[in-house]
């Protein structure tokens, strides 16, 4: 079974082509078009192996859901999570939050080839 | 009385030695009448009781006693009316003739009456002119020696000697009377004169300072811009009513308090009092700042007074001037707020468009032949190209709100040599371009600076090289030209750039040669940007060029190395 993957992205078109870039190189994908579903599908106990956050989401803010469910949740310890934003300065603060941040525009192949260096070799 | 006395005393006359003359005559010629009254009273005293003279001699000192009020009431006339100097001659003349005929003709040549003569002469030197006295001496030599003979006595030479004598002290007292009169007038003169040129230069210069104080005052009220005055222990001394409506505060609470009360103020924000306590503090101040008032946003600019007068060149004290600054501020901020939305509105679409435009060049859903991908990479250069563009206006805008800032962090220079090799190579190689680069051996391995931001300075400058280059180097170079600064160079082989359009270079929206807009692309931010970060970060930007012959930019920077100067550097 391969490794689930939960993007959190409000806008359709990138949603679309981060889950293509996720999932050429293996990854299974789910996605979560706003902060709340996002919460919803954790809360059921999806626990996905990488987070793809946007910060700048509807409802419940991609910050909110970082610091009162993502590290909150034990089985969510370990899952590798990527901050992507738009906004260069406060990339630079929102390192401490993630493993990395992503300044958007963020290209396919980028995506691509961070996914597979941090997807475990089989 | 005396006013009555004096009017008749006086001789109007401008000359102020013939009026003392002739005010002396008057004197001497009252004194004559009251001399005659008295004597006529006595004569009229004497018919009635004693009786000591005969009727024909009564008679002849009446008419003599009379006479003399006649000539001297018609001298007075002349004196005041016709000549001070005739007046004077007629006086002395009837005084002697009266004299002549008041006595024994024996008495008056040798005998009691004598001395009579000398008061003419003592007199003329004074009423007349000094050598007068010498005239007189020798008219009564001549009387006494005429009447001497006729009463047949030998003259008395004596008395004819003492009048010359007499004669001789009365001119010299006379003439040096009348020389000290003379230059004590002068000297009154010249006072007069000092004292009217003081008193006119005074009342010109208070009338000076009239107009000008006024004048001043005008400007002070009229202005629409708030300004106080400062002395040096930031005491306001003075405050004009444009400041008083834009505080919306009354007067009192401005002048004669000292300044800290002022900044002390709840409607003034935290961040503004900081400024503003900053400003007393320092003696260098940026020229300008702004500070929120409750809602209003003020500009203010400080001035040190200086007393240039004298060397110590002593601080005076300070003008401020406030601008009500707040429309400015709102457009400003809502500009800068526009332009961040429209960017990132643009950035999501963009974003999407290079990301399927990559899934094409990737064949994500399947093969794709040379041509298609080759249109992709198309696609993503100006999806790219055009997010390039977006940044610099984002940029642009932040920096003109003011919300572009310097973080300083420990860099390593060679990274930075890495990135722009990382960014640019592919372009540069596109373009049959070589990127070169050297660190000089004295620059730190580690040093202060804002990684980010240098990036964005360099890849700007290596993409403007590459942009205007066909055929050569794009030279990087970072180096240390002296102790506490450390620099970058970037220096290509291409267009360069014509000297005068050099000055114009840095400028926003500016390309050299309009036309190479559209051929280079671009809006022209990318110089003035670096320009505005080089400046953020206390540096400064030179250019050399030479048509054909290629450009080098030259930035200098501020080193930053020791934990002490990032502290300075945090606190900016």
């Amino acid at each position: 079974m391969s490794e689930l993957a939960l993007i959190v992205e409000d806008d359709e078109d990138l949603a679309n082509i981060f889950a293509e870039a996720l999932r050429s190189v293996g990854f299974e994908v789910e996605l979560a078009a706003d902060g709340q579903s996002a919460q919803e599908r954790l809360k059921k106990g999806v626990a996905p192996f990488l987070i793809l956050l946007d910060m700048h989401v509807p409802h419940i803010s991609g910050g909110d859901l970082l610091t009162n469910v993502i590290k909150k949740d034990e089985r969510l310890a370990k899952a590798i999570v990527i901050i992507t934003t738009a906004d260069a300065r406060m990339g630079e603060a929102y390192t401490e939050l993630a493993d990395f941040v992503m300044i958007k525009p963020i290209s396919f192949i980028q995506l691509r080839d961070l996914t597979s260096r941090l997807k475990p070799k089989k | 009385m005396k006013i009555h006395l004096d009017s008749i005393l006086n001789v109007p006359v401008s000359d102020p030695d013939d009026s003392r003359r002739r005010r002396l005559l008057n004197i001497l010629m009252f004194g004559a009448v009251i001399a005659a009254v008295a004597g006529l009273a006595a004569i009229i005293l004497d018919s009635f009781t004693t009786q000591s003279f005969t009727n024909s001699e009564r008679q002849l000192v009446i008419a003599g006693l009379v006479l003399t009020t006649l000539g001297v009431v018609a001298i007075y006339y002349v004196n005041r009316r016709v000549s001070g100097q005739w007046a004077a001659l007629l006086y002395l003349l009837l005084l002697t003739f009266i004299f002549t005929f008041s006595d024994q003709p024996q008495q008056l040549a040798n005998g009691r009456s004598l001395f009579v003569y000398t008061i003419p002469i003592a007199v003329s030197s004074l009423i007349l002119f000094p050598l007068a006295s010498f005239i007189f001496a020798a008219l009564s030599s001549i009387i006494i020696v005429a009447l001497a003979s006729s009463v047949s006595i030998p003259p008395n030479p004596i008395a004819i000697i003492g009048f010359f004598m007499l004669a001789l002290v009365s001119w010299l007292s006379a003439r040096s009377l009348d020389q000290a009169l003379r230059e004590l007038r002068t000297i009154n003169l010249d006072l007069d004169q000092a004292v009217t040129e003081r008193t006119q230069a005074l009342a010109e210069s208070l009338k000076r300072e009239r107009i000008e104080a006024g004048r001043n005052q005008a400007i002070l009220n009229s202005i629409a811009d708030g300004v106080v005055v400062f002395d040096r222990k930031w005491n306001a001394i003075l405050a004009n009513p444009a400041l008083k409506s834009m505080l919306d505060l009354p007067i009192e609470l401005i002048v004669n308090k000292n300044f800290r009360e002022l900044i002390e103020h709840p409607r003034l924000s935290p961040r503004s009092r900081g400024l503003l306590y900053a400003m007393m503090e320092h003696d260098t101040q940026p020229p300008s700042f702004r500070i929120e008032w409750g809602r209003k946003t003020l500009s203010i600019s400080a001035a040190q007074v200086y007393d240039n007068s004298k060397e110590s060149n002593t601080n005076l004290g300070t003008v401020t001037v406030f601008r009500d600054f707040t429309r400015e501020a709102e457009v400003e901020k809502l500009k800068s707020t526009f332009v961040a939305i429209v960017s990132h509105e643009l950035r999501t679409p963009l974003n999407a468009i290079l990301g399927y435009a990559e899934m094409f060049k990737e064949s994500v859903y399947g093969p794709m032949n040379e041509k298609q991908i080759n249109m992709s990479e198309r696609i993503m250069k100006n999806t790219q190209r055009l997010l390039g563009l977006i940044n610099d206006l984002l940029d642009q805008a932040q920096m003109e709100a003011g919300k572009l800032t310097v973080q300083m962090a420990p860099l390593k220079p060679a990274e930075l040599l890495e990135n722009i090799h990382g960014v640019m190579d592919q372009s540069v190689h596109e373009k049959g371009l070589r990127l070169t680069s050297e660190i000089e051996d004295n620059l730190p391995e580690i040093l202060n600076g804002d990684a980010a931001r240098l990036q964005q300075i360099l890849v700007n400058l290596v993409n403007n090289g590459v942009k205007f280059t066909d055929h050569g180097t794009v030279h990087v170079r970072l180096f240390c030209p002296h102790t506490g600064r450390w620099g970058i160079e970037v220096s290509d082989t291409g267009h360069g750039i014509p000297e005068s359009e050099l000055p114009y270079i840095f400028d926003t929206f500016r390309q050299v040669d309009g036309a190479a807009t559209r051929a280079h692309g671009g809006f022209g931010l990318g110089l003035s940007i670096v320009k505005q970060l080089v400046n953020l970060m206390n540096g400064e930007i030179k250019v050399k060029s030479k048509v054909d012959r290629g450009s080098t930019f030259t930035i200098t920077l501020p080193l930053v190395t020791q934990e002490a100067d990032m502290e300075k550097w945090r606190n900016l």
